[in-house]
């Protein structure tokens, strides 16, 4: 096993494009990194330069310590597992895993040792025999992943390998893939469109937007420690509520103006941003998590801030309540936002954006569900001024 | 509802006319060889004679120049299987590489491939006569062979099935699990081209099989002749053809009968082959290999 690292490595296409621009990004021996982003963000082809089926337009990867940008997918010990499977429908199962090995010319003893073993580990022991066809897709799922870890690999790659599964599935096979690779302890790049699977997988998270790296880390750091708006946006569901805001000074201290209300920043909050005084009397984004939101009548007591608006929508999750409210604020109208909403194809959002600016701004609030708010009933909110997140206006970058 | 069924009558009666029209031809010659030659344009044509009038047939015809024939049907297999083995062997990796591969030119190619598609195979025998000539070639089973295997319709089905049937994510897959180019090919594309190999085999032999103008061109020997050329040789020999034929002393015993049988028999081989390559082309082969 070894680690991958991609030094100033980029992908530009015939016409110009930059499908990746300048990745610099090493994953550790054993890791489980995550490339997320939205589509067209240069995931898919930073993979595809590890496994070899994109040419390297600039820099350098490596596998370990070998440079390989020359390197013929086969000669890179590689596993691959594809968004699509990819399983070789003229061969059984069986022969489905065993391909690489056969391939490899490995013993006949050992190939039946390692199928035996995959299959044992991914319960396919009954289904040896069968066809792909006659596989259900988490039965195939599973070939792939068999294919891949009967290779015992450098690394382990895999392309969205649960988008094809239904929900409940995919649940299921995410605890078994993260299983497997602590098992294993190979070192595996993970690409997702899917924040979820990023977040719940990944020792460490990648984010990617345009075929620019925007931010490493661990998830959680990544959920509380936005570098910009887009990381900010883009990590956490329901995404995070991006509001156009002022940063004013009043008797000595920072608060944040958000249409006619008025959140005092207490003076740990303000030691956090020190960037803020920079921006005082100015325009700033505030993002708020939609868990920083709740219910003003079950908040508890207390004189915190408190936002009016109006109720559009609940959604009932059962352990919590998502409540969609306008407020009297402009929303945030920002390149990131708008690119945002059309990874989500967020329709109404985009629409509300092409309009231009808005005096009513859309937030999602998870509030307990013991909330008594109906649509179209007049709502206080509660923020919790302690979590507000705050990014520049023109450059994203969180302050 | 009166309405109605005069309607559907009417459909009825215009495609019966039509069926008759076309099938009489059909149902006609598969009875010439029970008749007589006498019978077969004194009796109703669609009588049916005896057994025995085609067991006479065949033995006439198989008579016929020393069991020439059996000769022409072996020679036409000999020409179109050989000629078919080439173009699968060529067409197939050309398809592939066509349809998957990236490498200069391969547009113009593709655009040659339409092109030669599209002309009409006679219209080039007179250069291929004379490009034999210059190879001294002419007379030898390869002066057929050879221009029989340059098939672009093949390579042309042959790219079509592989742009569209094959996910590239399968070859990805082949090539990250080990595999260079030749053995992606081998082990992955080659074995799931079963339908385009049967269709391509099919439409080569039976192209092959019902050539006539060029082996009738390089061929001079009878013992060489492909059926399609040894028919219009025998048609040549029947004296209800060639009235010039049976003077003169000569003796054959090829009548209107026996030259039904003789079509009738020739089209058998290609009958089979359409059985066979039909029962490839239904089968689905690429059932879950990738989520749809």
């Amino acid at each position: 096993m070894a680690g991958v690292s991609f030094e100033a490595a980029s992908k530009v296409y015939g016409d110009g494009t930059r499908a990746l621009d300048k990745l610099d990004l090493t994953i550790e021996d054993g890791e489980f990194m995550v490339l997320v982003g939205p589509s067209g963000c240069g995931k898919t082809t930073a993979l595809r330069m590890v496994a070899g089926l994109e040419e390297i337009s600039e820099g350098v990867v490596k596998i370990g310590d070998r440079v390989v940008n020359g390197l013929s997918p086969k000669n890179r010990d590689i596993a691959m597992v594809f968004q699509s499977y990819a399983l070789y429908p003229h061969l059984s199962v069986h022969d489905n895993i065993a391909f690489a090995l056969k391939i490899k010319k490995v013993p006949k003893a050992e190939i039946r040792r390692r199928v035996d073993e995959a299959a044992r580990i991914l319960d396919l022991e009954p289904h040896l025999k069968r066809k792909p066809r006659s596989l259900s897709g988490g039965q195939r799922q599973r070939v792939a992943m068999g294919r891949a870890i009967v290779r015992q690999p450098q690394a382990f790659l895999m392309d969205e390998p649960l988008s094809n599964l239904d929900a409940k599935l995919r649940v299921q096979m995410r605890a078994d893939i993260k299983k497997i690779q602590g098992d294993l302890g190979v070192t595996t790049i993970y690409v997702t469109h899917d924040q979820v699977e990023a977040m719940t997988m990944g020792h460490r998270v990648a984010v990617m937007r345009k075929g620019e790296l925007q931010q490493v880390a661990d998830p959680i750091e990544l959920y509380n420690r936005p570098l910009n708006m887009f990381v900010g946006g883009f990590i956490g569901s329901p995404a995070m509520n991006m509001l156009d805001a002022r940063v004013e000074r009043r008797n000595g201290s920072f608060e944040i103006v958000v249409g006619d209300v008025r959140i005092p920043l207490d003076e740990t909050k303000v030691a956090q941003h020190p960037g803020l005084s920079a921006y005082k009397g100015g325009r700033i984004v505030l993002g708020i998590r939609p868990e920083s939101l709740e219910d003003a009548a079950l908040a508890g007591e207390g004189n915190g801030p408190r936002l009016r608006g109006q109720a559009e929508l609940r959604e009932a999750l059962g352990s919590e309540m998502l409540m969609h409210f306008t407020i009297a604020a402009s929303p945030a109208v920002t390149n990131e936002v708008r690119e945002l909403a059309e990874d989500v194809g967020d329709d109404r959002a985009l629409g509300q954006l092409a309009e231009g600016p808005s005096a009513r701004a859309s937030l999602v609030g998870r509030f307990s569900p013991q909330t008594q708010i109906r649509e179209g009933e007049s709502i206080e909110v509660a923020v919790d001024a302690r979590a507000l997140h705050f990014f520049d206006v023109d450059s994203g970058l969180a302050v | 509802m009166g309405v109605r069924l005069l309607g559907l009558g009417a459909r009825m009666a215009i495609l019966l006319v039509f069926a008759i029209f076309f099938v009489a031809p059909i149902l006609w010659l598969v009875l010439a060889p029970t008749k007589s030659d006498h019978a077969l344009v004194t009796s109703s044509p669609f009588s049916f004679g005896s057994f025995h009038n085609v067991g006479l047939a065949w033995r006439h015809l198989d008579a016929y120049s020393d069991h020439l024939y059996r000769r022409w049907i072996a020679n036409t297999l000999v020409y179109s299987l050989s000629a078919t083995a080439i173009t699968l062997a060529i067409s197939i990796p050309a398809g592939y590489g066509l349809a998957l591969g990236k490498f200069p030119g391969r547009k113009l190619i593709l655009s040659l491939t339409l092109v030669v598609m599209i002309m009409p195979a006679a219209s080039l025998v007179l250069p291929i006569f004379l490009e034999l000539n210059a190879l001294h070639l002419i007379g030898s089973v390869f002066s057929v062979i050879l221009p029989f295997s340059f098939f672009p319709f093949g390579v042309y089905l042959a790219y079509i099935y592989y742009a569209t049937s094959i996910p590239p994510e399968l070859l990805d897959a082949a090539r990250v699990d080990g595999c260079g180019e030749w053995l992606t090919f081998r082990r992955v594309a080659l074995p799931l081209a079963k339908p385009v190999v049967a269709l391509v085999f099919f439409f080569s032999f039976v192209s092959n099989w019902n050539n006539f103008f060029l082996p009738y061109v390089v061929l001079a020997d009878s013992n060489q002749y492909p059926i399609t050329v040894g028919l219009s040789n025998l048609l040549a020999s029947t004296p209800s053809f060639n009235p010039a034929v049976g003077g003169g002393g000569q003796t054959t015993n090829i009548f209107k009968p026996e030259l039904a049988l003789a079509t009738l028999v020739a089209v058998i081989p290609v009958a089979i082959v359409f059985l066979f390559s039909q029962r490839a082309l239904v089968r689905g082969t690429l059932g879950g290999s990738v989520k749809q």
